[in-house]
Protein backbone atom coordinates (compact mmCIF):
# COMPACT_ATOMS: atom_id res chain seq x y z
CA UNK A 1 0.00 0.00 0.00
CA UNK A 2 1.45 3.38 -1.02
CA UNK A 3 1.48 6.41 1.29
CA UNK A 4 -1.22 8.14 -0.77
CA UNK A 5 -3.52 5.12 -0.52
CA UNK A 6 -3.09 5.14 3.25
CA UNK A 7 -3.33 8.91 3.82
CA UNK A 8 -6.09 9.85 1.42
CA UNK A 9 -9.02 8.22 3.33
CA UNK A 10 -7.79 9.85 6.55
CA UNK A 11 -7.69 13.43 5.19
CA UNK A 12 -11.31 14.04 6.16
CA UNK A 13 -10.75 12.86 9.73
CA UNK A 14 -7.56 14.94 9.90
CA UNK A 15 -9.38 18.09 8.78
CA UNK A 16 -12.05 17.41 11.43
CA UNK A 17 -9.30 17.04 14.09
CA UNK A 18 -10.21 13.45 14.79
CA UNK A 19 -6.72 11.88 14.30
CA UNK A 20 -4.18 11.30 17.06
CA UNK A 21 -1.37 13.89 17.10
CA UNK A 22 1.34 11.65 15.63
CA UNK A 23 -0.87 10.44 12.84
CA UNK A 24 -2.14 13.99 12.19
CA UNK A 25 1.45 15.26 11.87
CA UNK A 26 2.37 12.49 9.43
CA UNK A 27 -0.74 13.26 7.35
CA UNK A 28 0.07 16.99 7.31
CA UNK A 29 3.63 16.38 6.12
CA UNK A 30 2.43 14.08 3.32
CA UNK A 31 -0.36 16.41 2.14
CA UNK A 32 2.06 19.35 1.95
CA UNK A 33 4.39 17.45 -0.35
CA UNK A 34 1.89 15.35 -2.37
CA UNK A 35 -0.08 17.26 -5.06
CA UNK A 36 -2.79 14.59 -5.36
CA UNK A 37 -3.53 14.49 -1.62
CA UNK A 38 -3.18 18.28 -1.47
CA UNK A 39 -5.94 18.56 -4.10
CA UNK A 40 -8.07 16.14 -2.04
CA UNK A 41 -7.57 18.36 0.99
CA UNK A 42 -8.65 21.52 -0.93
CA UNK A 43 -11.79 19.84 -2.27
CA UNK A 44 -12.81 18.65 1.18
CA UNK A 45 -12.19 22.09 2.67
CA UNK A 46 -14.29 23.68 -0.08
CA UNK A 47 -17.13 21.21 0.57
CA UNK A 48 -17.01 21.90 4.31
CA UNK A 49 -17.12 25.62 3.69
CA UNK A 50 -20.14 25.30 1.38
CA UNK A 51 -22.09 23.16 3.80
CA UNK A 52 -21.33 25.48 6.65
CA UNK A 53 -22.46 28.50 4.68
CA UNK A 54 -25.69 26.81 3.67
CA UNK A 55 -26.55 25.66 7.15
CA UNK A 56 -25.81 28.98 8.77
CA UNK A 57 -27.62 31.14 6.17
CA UNK A 58 -30.86 32.78 7.43
CA UNK A 59 -32.75 32.22 4.17
CA UNK A 60 -32.76 28.51 4.75
CA UNK A 61 -35.57 28.90 7.29
CA UNK A 62 -39.10 28.87 5.77
CA UNK A 63 -40.86 32.20 6.35
CA UNK A 64 -44.61 31.79 6.86
CA UNK A 65 -45.42 35.28 8.08
CA UNK A 66 -46.24 36.93 4.69
CA UNK A 67 -48.28 33.89 3.69
CA UNK A 68 -50.49 34.11 6.79
CA UNK A 69 -50.83 37.85 6.38
CA UNK A 70 -52.14 37.33 2.84
CA UNK A 71 -54.58 34.66 4.05
CA UNK A 72 -55.89 36.94 6.78
CA UNK A 73 -56.28 39.80 4.31
CA UNK A 74 -58.35 37.65 1.98
CA UNK A 75 -60.57 36.46 4.84
CA UNK A 76 -61.29 39.92 6.16
CA UNK A 77 -61.49 41.76 2.83
CA UNK A 78 -65.01 42.38 1.42
CA UNK A 79 -65.42 40.92 -2.05
CA UNK A 80 -66.70 43.14 -4.83
CA UNK A 81 -69.81 42.23 -6.81
CA UNK A 82 -67.62 41.49 -9.80
CA UNK A 83 -65.54 38.99 -7.84
CA UNK A 84 -68.70 37.41 -6.43
CA UNK A 85 -70.23 37.16 -9.89
CA UNK A 86 -67.07 35.67 -11.37
CA UNK A 87 -66.92 33.16 -8.53
CA UNK A 88 -70.58 32.26 -9.04
CA UNK A 89 -70.03 31.79 -12.78
CA UNK A 90 -67.05 29.53 -12.16
CA UNK A 91 -69.01 27.51 -9.62
CA UNK A 92 -72.18 27.29 -11.69
CA UNK A 93 -71.04 26.79 -15.25
CA UNK A 94 -69.43 23.45 -14.78
CA UNK A 95 -69.31 21.22 -17.88
CA UNK A 96 -72.18 18.88 -16.82
CA UNK A 97 -74.42 21.83 -16.11
CA UNK A 98 -73.48 23.46 -19.41
CA UNK A 99 -74.49 20.26 -21.18
CA UNK A 100 -77.98 20.41 -19.66
CA UNK A 101 -78.24 24.12 -20.36
CA UNK A 102 -78.99 23.29 -24.02
CA UNK A 103 -82.30 21.44 -23.41
CA UNK A 104 -83.15 23.85 -20.60
CA UNK A 105 -82.86 26.76 -23.01
CA UNK A 106 -84.98 24.91 -25.57
CA UNK A 107 -87.64 24.21 -22.92
CA UNK A 108 -87.78 27.91 -22.01
CA UNK A 109 -88.09 28.97 -25.66
CA UNK A 110 -90.79 26.37 -26.43
CA UNK A 111 -92.67 27.26 -23.26
CA UNK A 112 -92.62 30.92 -24.27
CA UNK A 113 -93.96 30.07 -27.70
CA UNK A 114 -96.57 27.69 -26.33
CA UNK A 115 -98.19 29.78 -23.62
CA UNK A 116 -100.99 30.78 -25.93
CA UNK A 117 -101.28 27.20 -27.19
CA UNK A 118 -101.75 25.49 -23.84
CA UNK A 119 -103.44 28.34 -22.03
CA UNK A 120 -105.61 30.14 -24.56
CA UNK A 121 -107.05 33.27 -23.06
CA UNK A 122 -104.39 33.49 -20.35
CA UNK A 123 -103.34 36.88 -21.54
CA UNK A 124 -106.95 37.99 -21.15
CA UNK A 125 -109.35 40.06 -23.11
CA UNK A 126 -109.72 40.28 -26.82
CA UNK A 127 -106.70 39.80 -29.02
CA UNK A 128 -104.73 42.96 -29.61
CA UNK A 129 -105.65 42.77 -33.25
CA UNK A 130 -109.17 41.37 -33.43
CA UNK A 131 -108.88 41.06 -37.16
CA UNK A 132 -112.03 39.87 -38.90
CA UNK A 133 -112.39 39.73 -42.66
CA UNK A 134 -115.58 38.87 -44.51
CA UNK A 135 -114.57 36.76 -47.49
CA UNK A 136 -118.04 36.19 -48.87
CA UNK A 137 -121.60 36.99 -47.86
CA UNK A 138 -125.07 36.12 -49.16
CA UNK A 139 -128.09 37.58 -47.38
CA UNK A 140 -130.76 36.20 -49.72
CA UNK A 141 -132.15 39.57 -50.76
CA UNK A 142 -131.87 41.25 -47.40
CA UNK A 143 -129.81 44.32 -46.76
CA UNK A 144 -126.60 43.99 -44.88
CA UNK A 145 -124.41 46.55 -43.19
CA UNK A 146 -120.85 45.87 -42.14
CA UNK A 147 -119.18 47.86 -39.42
CA UNK A 148 -115.58 47.66 -38.49
CA UNK A 149 -114.65 49.90 -35.61
CA UNK A 150 -110.93 50.06 -34.97
CA UNK A 151 -110.90 51.67 -31.56
CA UNK A 152 -112.83 48.85 -29.88
CA UNK A 153 -111.74 46.19 -32.39
CA UNK A 154 -115.34 45.49 -33.26
CA UNK A 155 -116.71 43.80 -36.35
CA UNK A 156 -120.48 43.76 -36.84
CA UNK A 157 -122.52 42.13 -39.60
CA UNK A 158 -126.03 43.58 -39.45
CA UNK A 159 -128.97 42.09 -41.37
CA UNK A 160 -132.11 44.09 -42.02
CA UNK A 161 -134.96 44.36 -44.48
CA UNK A 162 -136.76 47.59 -45.16
CA UNK A 163 -140.51 46.99 -45.02
CA UNK A 164 -142.26 47.97 -48.26
CA UNK A 165 -145.68 47.50 -46.76
CA UNK A 166 -146.30 49.47 -43.57
CA UNK A 167 -149.32 47.29 -42.77
CA UNK A 168 -147.28 44.12 -42.94
CA UNK A 169 -147.96 41.67 -40.14
CA UNK A 170 -144.31 40.63 -39.96
CA UNK A 171 -142.25 42.32 -37.27
CA UNK A 172 -140.25 45.30 -38.45
CA UNK A 173 -136.56 44.64 -38.82
CA UNK A 174 -134.19 47.11 -37.29
CA UNK A 175 -131.96 49.20 -39.45
CA UNK A 176 -128.39 49.26 -38.27
CA UNK A 177 -128.09 51.47 -35.24
CA UNK A 178 -124.48 52.43 -35.74
CA UNK B 1 -64.29 14.12 -21.46
CA UNK B 2 -66.31 10.92 -21.86
CA UNK B 3 -68.72 12.07 -19.18
CA UNK B 4 -69.16 15.43 -20.89
CA UNK B 5 -69.68 13.79 -24.28
CA UNK B 6 -72.31 11.44 -22.80
CA UNK B 7 -74.08 14.35 -21.17
CA UNK B 8 -74.06 16.34 -24.40
CA UNK B 9 -75.47 13.38 -26.31
CA UNK B 10 -78.19 12.88 -23.70
CA UNK B 11 -79.13 16.54 -23.69
CA UNK B 12 -79.29 16.70 -27.47
CA UNK B 13 -81.51 13.61 -27.60
CA UNK B 14 -83.72 15.14 -24.94
CA UNK B 15 -83.93 18.37 -26.97
CA UNK B 16 -84.94 16.49 -30.11
CA UNK B 17 -87.62 14.62 -28.17
CA UNK B 18 -88.98 17.87 -26.79
CA UNK B 19 -89.05 19.48 -30.21
CA UNK B 20 -90.90 16.46 -31.63
CA UNK B 21 -93.51 16.56 -28.85
CA UNK B 22 -93.96 20.28 -29.35
CA UNK B 23 -94.31 19.92 -33.11
CA UNK B 24 -96.90 17.16 -32.66
CA UNK B 25 -98.85 19.24 -30.18
CA UNK B 26 -98.72 22.27 -32.46
CA UNK B 27 -100.17 20.30 -35.35
CA UNK B 28 -103.55 21.98 -35.75
CA UNK B 29 -105.14 19.14 -37.69
CA UNK B 30 -105.63 17.13 -34.50
CA UNK B 31 -107.02 19.95 -32.39
CA UNK B 32 -110.73 20.80 -32.48
CA UNK B 33 -111.96 24.38 -32.62
CA UNK B 34 -113.74 25.85 -29.64
CA UNK B 35 -116.76 27.86 -30.72
CA UNK B 36 -118.56 30.12 -28.30
CA UNK B 37 -121.87 31.75 -29.07
CA UNK B 38 -123.61 34.41 -27.02
CA UNK B 39 -127.12 35.48 -27.99
CA UNK B 40 -127.92 38.98 -26.81
CA UNK B 41 -131.12 40.97 -26.97
CA UNK B 42 -130.43 44.61 -27.79
CA UNK B 43 -133.31 47.00 -27.32
CA UNK B 44 -134.32 50.49 -26.33
CA UNK B 45 -137.02 49.41 -23.92
CA UNK B 46 -134.90 49.92 -20.81
CA UNK B 47 -131.46 51.07 -19.75
CA UNK B 48 -130.38 47.75 -18.26
CA UNK B 49 -126.99 46.33 -19.11
CA UNK B 50 -126.47 42.68 -18.29
CA UNK B 51 -123.40 42.39 -16.04
CA UNK B 52 -122.43 39.13 -17.75
CA UNK B 53 -121.79 41.13 -20.90
CA UNK B 54 -119.17 43.31 -19.25
CA UNK B 55 -116.29 41.88 -21.36
CA UNK B 56 -118.21 42.85 -24.51
CA UNK B 57 -119.40 46.23 -23.28
CA UNK B 58 -117.17 48.36 -25.49
CA UNK B 59 -118.03 46.38 -28.60
CA UNK B 60 -121.78 46.36 -27.91
CA UNK B 61 -121.89 50.09 -27.20
CA UNK B 62 -120.91 50.67 -30.83
CA UNK B 63 -124.49 49.76 -31.76
CA UNK B 64 -126.19 52.60 -29.85
CA UNK B 65 -128.86 50.51 -28.18
CA UNK B 66 -129.76 51.39 -24.58
CA UNK B 67 -130.21 47.89 -23.20
CA UNK B 68 -128.32 44.63 -23.66
CA UNK B 69 -129.36 41.34 -22.12
CA UNK B 70 -127.67 37.96 -22.52
CA UNK B 71 -130.34 35.44 -23.53
CA UNK B 72 -128.22 32.40 -24.10
CA UNK B 73 -124.62 31.27 -24.08
CA UNK B 74 -123.35 28.06 -25.58
CA UNK B 75 -119.97 26.56 -26.41
CA UNK B 76 -119.13 23.63 -28.63
CA UNK B 77 -115.97 21.92 -29.70
CA UNK B 78 -116.00 21.02 -33.35
CA UNK B 79 -113.40 19.36 -35.60
CA UNK B 80 -112.07 21.07 -38.70
CA UNK B 81 -114.57 20.89 -41.57
CA UNK B 82 -117.11 19.67 -39.03
CA UNK B 83 -120.39 21.38 -38.34
CA UNK B 84 -121.73 22.87 -35.13
CA UNK B 85 -125.34 23.90 -34.80
CA UNK B 86 -126.70 26.41 -32.27
CA UNK B 87 -130.31 27.14 -31.52
CA UNK B 88 -131.09 30.85 -31.66
CA UNK B 89 -134.26 32.27 -30.06
CA UNK B 90 -137.14 32.91 -32.46
CA UNK B 91 -136.94 29.56 -34.21
CA UNK B 92 -133.62 30.37 -35.78
CA UNK B 93 -130.54 28.26 -36.13
CA UNK B 94 -126.88 29.06 -36.57
CA UNK B 95 -124.56 26.55 -38.24
CA UNK B 96 -120.81 27.10 -38.09
CA UNK B 97 -118.12 25.09 -39.79
CA UNK B 98 -114.42 25.83 -39.23
CA UNK B 99 -112.61 25.52 -42.54
CA UNK B 100 -108.91 26.12 -42.05
CA UNK B 101 -106.30 27.72 -39.86
CA UNK B 102 -103.62 29.81 -41.44
CA UNK B 103 -101.31 32.49 -40.07
CA UNK B 104 -103.06 32.38 -36.69
CA UNK B 105 -106.40 33.02 -38.37
CA UNK B 106 -109.41 30.77 -38.50
CA UNK B 107 -111.81 30.67 -41.40
CA UNK B 108 -115.43 29.97 -40.49
CA UNK B 109 -118.44 29.27 -42.64
CA UNK B 110 -121.51 30.70 -40.93
CA UNK B 111 -125.12 30.04 -41.91
CA UNK B 112 -128.11 31.58 -40.18
CA UNK B 113 -131.55 30.17 -40.92
CA UNK B 114 -135.07 30.87 -39.73
CA UNK B 115 -137.02 27.66 -39.98
CA UNK B 116 -136.16 26.39 -43.43
CA UNK B 117 -135.50 29.89 -44.75
CA UNK B 118 -131.86 30.93 -45.05
CA UNK B 119 -131.09 34.40 -43.78
CA UNK B 120 -127.35 34.56 -44.21
CA UNK B 121 -124.47 32.62 -45.63
CA UNK B 122 -121.04 34.06 -45.01
CA UNK B 123 -117.41 33.09 -44.76
CA UNK B 124 -115.31 35.07 -42.32
CA UNK B 125 -111.70 34.94 -41.29
CA UNK B 126 -110.84 35.93 -37.75
CA UNK B 127 -107.92 35.87 -35.38
CA UNK B 128 -107.56 32.97 -33.00
CA UNK B 129 -109.69 33.85 -29.97
CA UNK B 130 -111.16 36.62 -32.05
CA UNK B 131 -114.84 37.29 -32.29
CA UNK B 132 -117.40 39.21 -34.28
CA UNK B 133 -121.02 40.23 -33.89
CA UNK B 134 -123.89 39.20 -36.09
CA UNK B 135 -127.04 41.23 -35.53
CA UNK B 136 -130.33 42.32 -36.92
CA UNK B 137 -133.01 39.62 -36.56
CA UNK B 138 -135.96 41.12 -34.66
CA UNK B 139 -136.92 39.59 -31.32
CA UNK B 140 -139.21 40.70 -28.48
CA UNK B 141 -139.28 44.32 -29.56
CA UNK B 142 -135.55 44.52 -30.01
CA UNK B 143 -132.86 42.99 -32.17
CA UNK B 144 -130.80 39.90 -31.65
CA UNK B 145 -127.05 40.27 -31.57
CA UNK B 146 -125.02 37.07 -31.76
CA UNK B 147 -121.44 37.12 -30.55
CA UNK B 148 -119.38 34.46 -32.31
CA UNK B 149 -115.90 33.60 -31.16
CA UNK B 150 -113.52 30.83 -32.13
CA UNK B 151 -110.33 29.60 -30.58
CA UNK B 152 -108.08 26.91 -31.95
CA UNK B 153 -104.57 26.39 -33.18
Amino acid sequence: MTTCERVKPAIGAWLDGELPASEAEATRLHVETCPVCGEEQRQLEHLHASLHAALTAGSAKPVFEPFWQEVQQRITRKTTWRESFTGWIHGTLTPPRLAWAVPALIIVVLAGLSVDFWFPGLKGGAPRDNFVAVESIDTYGRNVALLREDETKTMVIWLYQESENESSTEPAEFKPAF
Amino acid sequence: MNLLRNLLNSSLLFSLLLAAVWAYAADNSSQPVQLKIGTILASNQSDDFDARLKPLENQLKVMKYRSYRLLKEEAQSVPWKGNASFEIPGGRSLAISPQESKDKQITLKVRLTEGAKPLLDTTVRLQRRGHFLLGGPPHEGGALVISISASGQ
